[in-house]
C-alpha cells in the first residue's frame, strides 16, 4: 500500500497573495515532487528555464513539479492524482478567494489515501481592515482565518492591533516568516534544506517512553498540547497494540494500529511561538496523570 | 421550389400575435415556409399534404432556458425521489414517499443489478420526508454486502450503507466533520458535503463529469427534451474543455439529434479577460443545433439551503446570511470583462441581494462599455421585488425565473425560510411582466423536472405541494405563460428571430400536443399530453 499523500490547502481573498506563494513554493529548493492545483494559472508565472513542459492546463516544471488548473470539479481531480501510477510528494490546492479552504482540506481527513498538511490562510495586511468592515464579504473572510492552521500576513507587517484583531477572529497561528511557513508544509521527518534552515528557527522536541493510554487519554493529552506546538507525529503505546498520532494545526488524528512498541513522539513548533519548557511541562503533566 | 410538406393540424397556436391561430404550417428546408389554411404554401409549387397531426394541437417548439446536461444522463442511477418521475426512455418512476417506499423500491432495483455493482440512488429529499432520518439501517436492508449510496436532490448530501462506510474506512473513530454520528457514536450513513461523499464516491466510480459531457448524456438529454415537448435547450453550467466540444459538436450534429443545445460558460475561479476571450473563441464554433458564446456567473446560494444571499430582514428562522460563491467585486469584474467583451451573460441570483448586487454590476459595466442589446439574464430571480425588475427593465436585463418552486418548495419557503408574506411573492412572474421585463419561466432540471407546460401551471396557479395558492396576485394568465415558454425563453438566449413562433421564415420547431392548453381549464395545462416533437422540420413522435 501506498503511503498516503500530504495535502495542503492555501486559502485567502483574491489579492491576498495566494499566487506569489505558489511560485515561490513551485520553485522553491524543496527537493520535492509537488502538485499544485490553482483555479487559473494566468498569473502562475515560471521562469522559461525552469519550464519542462506546457499544456492549456499543466505546467510542468524541470524540478519534477507540476503545476495544473483543476477543472470543472475540483474533488473528480484530486481522484485523478490519486489514481496516478505515480503519485507527487505533497498535493497543494489554492482555494477561490471566497472559498472556505476547510470544505477542502477535510477530504485529507476523511480520503484514507490523503494525509491533512494543514490550511495557509493568506492575509493582506494592507486591505485587512476595508474586507473586515464590508458586511458582504467580511464573515466569509473572517471564515478563512478561523479555519487556518497557519495565518500569513502578506505586503506589510501586523500591527499589534492587527494581530490581536486576528486572533479574536480565531487565529492559533500567525506567521510572518515565510520560509517558516513553507517548512512547516512539509513533512516533519523530510529533511530543511541548509537555505531554509538558516532563516527559519524552530523549536524541536522528541520523546521515548513507556506510557500506556487508552484513546481517550490521548486525545485529552493532544487537547492540553500548548499553543505553537503545530506539528506533533509518532505513536502512542495503547493497552493493546498502538495509537498512531498526528497533529497539524488544528487537527488532531489518532488511529488505532495492531503494531506494537513503546510511546514514540515528535514535535516542532516555531521558536517564539513555543518554547522546549513548555512541551516539556506539557509532558510531564501528562504523565502525572497517568502516574 | 419542391420538399414543400404542408402538416394539418386540428390547431396551429403559433404565438405569433398576429396570426394566433392557424390550421396548418408549411415546412421546407427546415424551415416554416408558410402558416396559414391548407392552401397557405400552394403559390410556392407542388406540396405534399401530411396528416399526421390531424388531431393534434402544435405549438412552438418550447424553449427551456435553465436546465443542466446532467438531467438525462442521472437517469443511470436509481430515482429515489419523492414525486412521481419520468425517465428519458418514457419509463414512470414512481414517488417514494416512505423510508418503506424507499427500501422497497430500490431492493427490486438492486434485484436487476450485476452482482458487482454498487447501487447509486438520487433525487432523494429529506425535507418531505419529515419521520425519520434515512441511514444505513434502512439501506442495510436492502443489502449487507452490496456498496448502497443515495444522493440527495441538492447534491450536498448523501446516505450510504454499513459496505460503504467500511470501503471508506469510516468508523466510530473517524472524527472528520460531515460524517453524521449517531448516539451511540457509530456513524449513521449520512454523509454532508464533498470532502467526506467523495471517499465514497471514488470507492463506487461515481463520477459527475461524465453525466455531462459524454456521448451518452448528450443524447440522454436529447430524450428528455423530446419528452417535455422542448427544441431548444439550455446546459447552464457548461465546463466544456477543448475534447469536450469535439464530442458536443459530433454528437449533436448526428441528423437524428433532436434538439437545439445553448450550453453557458461556467466561469467561477476564472480569470475574466481570459474567460470572455474564450467564450467568444467558443461562440465562433456554433452549429446549428450547438449555440455558443454565453457564460453563466455563480453568485450565491440556495434559499432552502440558507446559502442564498438574502437582504434585510434576512432568512424568518434568525440563519446567518448566505455565502457568496462569487464575492461581489468579482462579479462586478466579471460584469464588465464581458459587457466590454460583448459576451452574454446568465447570472444565478436566488437571494435578493444577490440580485441587487448583480444588477448593479451590469449597471456599472454599462457605464464603461455600452451595449444596448447585450440581453443579459438573471437566473431563479426568486425573491425579486417590483423594485428589482424595474431596475432590470431599465437595464434591459431579462429575469428567467424558476417557478416549479412555488409547487415544489413553497410551503417550505412560507414556514422555514422566508415567511409567508415574502413566500406569497417570490418567484413573481406577475411583477416582472407588469414592469416590462422580458421574462421566461425553468424548471433547473434535474433539481426539478424538466417540462416547461408544468412549469408554465407552476406560474399561472402557484400552487404548493400542500394545495395553498401562493400569492394570488402573481398568477398570470395561461397566454402569458405559453408565451414564456416560447418567445419569453426564445428571446433571453437572443433566438427569438429564430425560433419561439410559427411564422414564416423561422426554424420549423414544434410540439406536438394532444390537447389544446388554452381550451382547458388552467389546473389541467400540465396534464396537457406532449405526443413529441418536431426539429428542424424532422418529426419525433413519442
Amino acid at each position: 500500500m501506498r503511503p498516503p499523500l500530504p495535502l495542503t490547502v492555501i486559502g485567502g481573498y483574491l489579492g491576498a497573495g495566494k499566487t506569489t506563494l505558489i511560485n515561490h513554493v513551485l520553485t522553491g529548493d524543496h527537493g520535492k515532487r509537488l502538485m499544485v492545483m490553482v483555479n487559473d494559472f494566468g498569473a502562475v508565472n515560471i521562469d522559461v528555464e525552469l519550464l519542462a513542459s506546457a499544456s492549456d492546463d499543466t505546467l510542468e516544471l524541470t524540478n519534477g513539479c507540476v503545476c495544473c488548473t483543476m477543472g470543472a470539479d475540483l474533488f473528480m481531480a484530486v481522484g485523478d492524482v490519486l489514481d496516478r501510477a505515480a503519485r507527487p510528494d505533497h498535493l497543494i490546492i489554492e482555494a477561490s478567494g471566497i472559498a472556505n479552504p476547510a470544505r477542502i482540506a477535510q477530504v485529507a481527513e476523511t480520503e484514507p489515501d490523503l494525509h491533512y498538511a494543514g490550511i495557509i490562510t493568506l492575509v493582506d495586511v494592507l486591505h485587512m481592515a476595508r474586507l473586515l468592515a464590508d458586511a458582504q464579504i467580511a464573515p466569509q473572510v473572517i471564515e478563512q482565518i478561523r479555519v487556518a492552521d497557519i495565518v500569513h500576513p502578506t505586503k506589510a507587517p501586523l500591527s499589534d492591533l492587527q494581530v490581536a484583531k486576528l486572533q479574536s477572529m480565531g487565529a492559533t497561528l500567525i506567521l510572518d516568516d515565510r520560509e517558516a511557513v513553507l517548512s512547516l508544509m512539509w513533512d516533519l521527518d523530510a529533511t530543511l534544506p541548509e537555505a531554509s534552515r538558516a532563516h527559519a528557527h524552530f523549536v524541536k522536541w522528541s520523546h521515548q517512553g513507556n506510557e500506556v493510554m487508552s484513546e481517550d487519554r490521548v486525545a485529552q493529552a493532544l487537547a492540553a498540547r500548548p499553543p505553537g506546538l503545530y506539528r506533533i507525529k509518532g505513536f502512542v503505546a495503547a493497552p493493546q497494540g498502538q495509537w498512531i498520532v498526528s497533529v497539524v494545526g488544528r487537527v488532531v488524528e489518532i488511529k488505532p494500529s495492531t503494531r506494537s512498541g513503546p510511546t514514540t513522539l515528535v514535535a516542532i513548533g516555531p521558536e517564539g511561538q513555543v518554547t522546549p519548557e513548555k512541551i516539556d511541562a506539557w509532558w510531564a503533566s501528562i504523565n502525572e496523570y497517568i502516574n | 421550389m419542391s420538399g414543400i410538406t404542408v402538416y394539418a393540424a386540428r390547431k396551429v397556436l403559433t404565438m405569433d400575435p398576429r396570426r394566433p391561430v392557424a390550421s396548418h404550417v408549411a415546412v421546407q428546408e427546415g424551415r416554416i415556409l408558410a402558416v396559414g389554411g391548407a392552401d397557405c404554401a400552394d403559390l410556392w409549387g407542388a406540396v405534399s399534404h401530411d396528416n399526421r397531426f390531424a388531431d393534434a394541437v402544435l405549438m412552438p417548439g418550447f424553449v427551456e432556458g435553465h436546465a443542466h446536461m446532467m438531467a438525462g444522463a442521472m437517469w443511470r442511477y436509481a430515482y429515489a425521489g419523492y414525486h412521481d418521475r419520468i425517465d428519458p426512455d418514457g419509463k414512470l418512476w414512481p414517488g417514494l414517499t416512505t423510508i418503506e417506499e424507499v427500501i422497497a423500491g430500490l431492493s427490486s432495483y438492486e434485484a436487476g443489478l450485476a452482482p458487482d455493482a454498487p447501487l447509486v440512488g438520487w433525487g432523494f429529499d429529506p425535507i418531505f420526508l419529515t419521520t425519520e432520518r434515512l441511514s444505513r439501517k434502512h439501506l442495510d436492508q436492502i443489502s449487507p454486502d452490496r456498496p448502497i449510496a443515495i444522493m440527495f436532490s441538492n447534491f450536498h448530501l448523501m446516505c450510504v450503507n454499513s459496505k460503504a462506510l467500511e470501503m471508506a474506512g469510516y468508523s466510530r473513530s473517524s472524527n472528520a466533520e460531515g460524517i453524521v454520528k449517531g448516539p451511540d457514536g457509530a456513524p449513521t450513513g449520512e454523509l454532508q458535503e464533498m470532502a467526506a461523499m467523495f471517499p465514497v464516491m471514488r470507492r463506487l466510480g461515481i463520477d459527475f463529469r461524465g453525466l455531462s459531457q459524454t456521448p451518452e448524456a448528450i443524447k440522454s438529454y436529447g430524450e428528455v427534451c423530446k419528452r417535455a415537448g422542448v427544441t431548444t435547450v439550455t446546459d447552464l453550467y457548461s465546463m466544456i474543455e477543448e475534447e469536450d466540444l469535439a464530442t458536443l459538436k459530433s454528437v449533436t450534429s448526428e441528423p437524428d439529434f433532436p434538439v437545439r443545445i445553448v450550453p453557458a460558460l461556467g466561469t467561477a475561479g476564472s480569470d475574466p479577460q481570459e474567460a470572455a476571450r474564450y467564450a467568444l473563441r467558443l461562440k465562433r464554433q456554433s452549429t446549428d443545433k450547438l449555440r455558443l458564446g454565453a457564460v453563466k456567473l455563480m453568485t450565491d446560494g440556495s434559499i432552502q439551503g440558507w446559502t442564498a444571499r438574502v437582504r434585510w430582514p434576512g432568512y424568518v428562522g434568525g440563519q446567518p446570511n448566505g455565502l457568496w460563491n462569487t464575492p461581489p467585486e468579482q462579479i462586478f469584474a466579471l460584469a464588465e470583462a464581458f459587457q466590454g467583451a460583448g459576451v452574454q451573460m446568465h447570472i444565478h441570483v436566488n437571494g435578493d441581494e444577490a440580485a441587487e448586487v448583480s444588477l448593479n454590476a451590469i449597471e456599472a459595466a454599462g457605464q464603461k462599455h455600452p451595449w444596448t442589446g447585450a440581453r443579459h439574464v438573471l437566473q431563479h430571480c426568486q425573491m425579486m421585488d417590483g423594485g428589482l425588475f424595474r431596475k432590470a427593465a431599465d437595464l434591459g436585463v431579462c429575469c428567467n425565473i424558476f417557478a416549479n418552486h412555488i409547487w415544489y418548495f413553497g410551503d417550505q419557503h412560507a414556514a422555514l425560510t422566508l415567511g409567508p408574506d415574502r413566500a406569497a411573492r417570490m418567484d413573481a412572474v406577475r411583477s416582472a411582466l407588469d414592469e416590462g421585463v422580458r421574462v421566461a419561466i425553468h424548471s433547473d432540471a434535474p433539481v426539478t423536472p424538466m417540462g416547461p407546460l408544468f412549469t408554465a401551471w407552476c406560474a399561472v396557479n402557484r400552487q404548493t405541494m400542500s394545495g395553498v395558492t401562493l400569492g394570488p396576485e402573481e398568477c398570470i394568465t395561461v397566454d402569458e405563460a405559453l408565451s414564456t415558454i416560447t418567445m419569453g425563453a426564445a428571446y433571453t438566449l437572443g433566438m427569438d428571430t429564430e425560433i419561439g413562433s410559427i411564422e414564416p421564415g423561422k426554424r420549423a420547431d414544434f410540439a406536438v400536443l394532444g390537447t389544446d392548453p388554452t381550451a382547458g381549464d388552467p389546473m389541467d395545462l400540465k396534464d396537457v399530453p406532449i405526443l413529441g416533437t418536431v426539429s428542424g422540420g424532422q418529426v419525433y413522435l413519442l
